[in-house]
């Protein structure tokens, strides 16, 4: 369904002033695919250029090589008119709950905004739609008119899944949407995405440096170190890898998580 | 009972701010009510009781020809404030347009648009403003003009600013990957979270404004004569600075008072809203550093 195909990207500092400083390359020949109603998992530590993957296949960053093929549509090659129509299939759930949403809007306000932009609902469809929404992940209707600073960040995130999931989307990347989280409402939000993948035969794309998140929810896992794929195998088989950089990045994250608290 | 505590709570959490609320709603229902509450007509010319002292009849004297000052201080607020909010609001209808495009395009086209303001910015606004008057000819028109297209610039900068800033958050890519369109993006997004910041640069610039006003009418090319207006107030009173100081006292305590309290309440409410520290950077990054 999602072809990712030899991407290669640099960020390359081009100002008028200075204009040839070296371009730092953050992804170089990237290749994988994801399969309808499966969960890829991506492991990297910081900087290893997990979130410009994610761009990069949520079509905000055009590749410098390479290309990303979404149910067949070249995402960067193709004409605004099929690209649109790809837009509602492919959702986002970033990171920061809370700059991920408008900070003036409320939650009504926030998970409408994918619906009003495709679909044409009446106030009461609208409404009861949300609030389907807002159970599925958890929330109560009493929420709907709450600003985004009067919830926790545990329930603001159920929002941003929400609105992720409003267009019964087919992708959905999931941009470390539990590192801001803690310990017990992490194990909630990865038990509803689960279900939603079952039900809704949902696909994820899954990036994360929690060795133990990316192992409960993905079927595939790929390493990423410093902006190339070391290693790619299924999940289950994720603890035999047997490259030094994955061993390193799987082993030493494992470690950290069965020392710490 | 309850709304009555309530309210004091407020006022006693925001001293300042319930104070120069306060204030300012005085001097402006005192403009809005001139025509009510002006003991006399401020263009009455008595030369019978010039350069009188404060009396029954006219509260604050009169000045050189006879005309009640209180009045004419009063009917001056009218003036003062509703030209300081035209150019205001000119100003940032006009500048909210550029600033948004600027910022919003980016690249070549916001490079060319900021390359023309920072020429403009260049050269003092006060000077700018009284050359274009030069070339117009004096009066209250050409002065609101020239002081729109002086300041609409900085207007342009500071929104360019706030416009880039909130085109990085997150919560925009979210709307765009929701299918946002631009302008709903524009409307819904971008423009509701500039209002705070803008509310309080207005705040503080209607102040400077009132000065500009003042400075351009007290060396005759904004408002002229006849009309009550401090700055031009203070212009006809100068010739009795020595005999008769309160015609340049009278109306230079209430430009004061007005711009202080704008500055005051201005600072009060970004102090509220968290932005002390950011707001004079911001100022300072579309003043052109
Ligand atoms: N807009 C940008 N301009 C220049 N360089 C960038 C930009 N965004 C990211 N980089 C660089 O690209 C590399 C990869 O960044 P990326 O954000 O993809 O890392 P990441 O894997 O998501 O890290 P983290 O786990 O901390 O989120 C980093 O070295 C970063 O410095
Ligand atoms: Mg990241």
């Amino acid at each position: 369904m999602l072809v990712v195909d030899h991407v290669t990207k640099k960020y390359g500092t081009s100002s008028w002033f200075h204009r040839n400083k070296p371009a730092k390359s953050a992804l170089s020949d990237v290749s994988f695919t994801v399969e309808p109603g499966t969960c890829m998992g991506i492991l990297g530590e910081s900087g290893a250029g997990k979130s410009t993957l994610g761009k990069i296949i949520l079509g905000l960053l055009p590749p410098d090589s390479g290309s990303v093929r979404f149910e067949g549509v070249d995402l960067y090659r193709s004409d605004r008119h099929t690209r649109k129509k790809i837009r509602r299939n492919l959702q986002v759930v970033f990171q920061d709950c809370y700059s991920a949403v408008n900070p003036r809007m409320t939650v009504r306000q926030i998970i409408a905004e994918p619906l009003r932009n495709f679909e044409r609902l009446s106030a009461q469809q609208e409404r009861s739609i949300i609030v389907e929404l807002l159970e599925t992940v958890g929330l109560a209707a009493e929420h709907l008119d709450k600003n985004p600073r009067q919830m926790s960040g545990g329930q603001l995130q159920r929002v941003n899944i929400a609105r992720a999931i409003a267009l019964n989307p087919k992708l959905i990347v999931l941009d470390e949407p539990l590192s801001s989280l803690d310990m017990i409402v992490q194990k909630q939000i990865l038990q509803h995405l689960n279900e939603l993948k079952d039900s809704k035969g949902l696909s994820y794309l899954f990036i994360s440096h929690d060795v133990m998140a990316v192992n409960n929810l993905s079927d595939r896992v790929a390493v990423l170190d410093k902006g190339m794929i070391v290693e790619s195998m299924e999940a289950n088989a994720m603890f035999e890898c047997s490259h030094p950089s994955s061993q390193r990045i799987i082993h030493a994250i494992h470690e950290a998580n069965r020392l710490g608290p | 009972m309850e709304g009555i505590r309530r309210i004091g709570w407020t006022v006693s959490q925001h001293k300042v701010l319930s104070i120069c609320m306060v204030l300012i709603s005085i001097i402006v229902l005192s403009g809005l009510l001139a025509p009510l509450i002006a003991p006399n007509d401020p263009n009455f010319v008595d030369l019978m009781h010039k350069l009188e002292g404060p009396s029954k009849q006219f509260p604050l004297g009169t000045d050189q020809l006879g005309r009640c000052l209180l009045s004419r201080l009063l009917y001056g607020t009218r003036v003062s404030l509703s030209l300081a909010l035209l150019i205001v609001t000119s100003c940032l209808v006009i500048g909210t347009i550029i600033g948004c495009f600027a910022g919003y395009i980016g690249g070549k086209v916001d490079g060319l648009v900021m390359r023309i303001c920072d020429a403009i910015l260049a050269i003092p606004s006060l000077i700018l403003a009284i050359s274009l008057i030069a070339i117009w000819g004096a009066g209250w028109k050409q002065m609101a003009v020239a002081l729109i297209i002086v300041q609409s610039v900085y207007y342009a900068r500071f929104i360019r600013g706030l416009v880039k800033n909130i085109k990085q958050q997150t919560y925009i890519t979210a709307a765009k990957i929701a299918g946002t369109s631009t302008l709903r993006l524009m409307t819904r997004h971008i423009i509701p979270n500039l209002l705070p910041p803008l509310f309080i640069v207005v705040t503080l610039e209607i102040g400077w404004v009132i000065m500009d006003i003042s400075a351009l009418s007290f060396i005759g090319l904004g408002v002229q004569s006849p009309t009550p207006e401090w700055g031009a107030m203070i212009n006809e009173g100068k010739s009795f600075l020595r005999s008769h100081p309160r015609l340049m006292i009278v109306p230079g305590v209430m430009i004061f008072c007005m711009v202080a309290i704008l500055n005051l309440l201005g600072e009060a409410l970004s102090e509220r809203k968290g932005l002390s520290r950011l707001l004079p950077k911001w100022a300072k990054e579309a003043k052109g550093s």
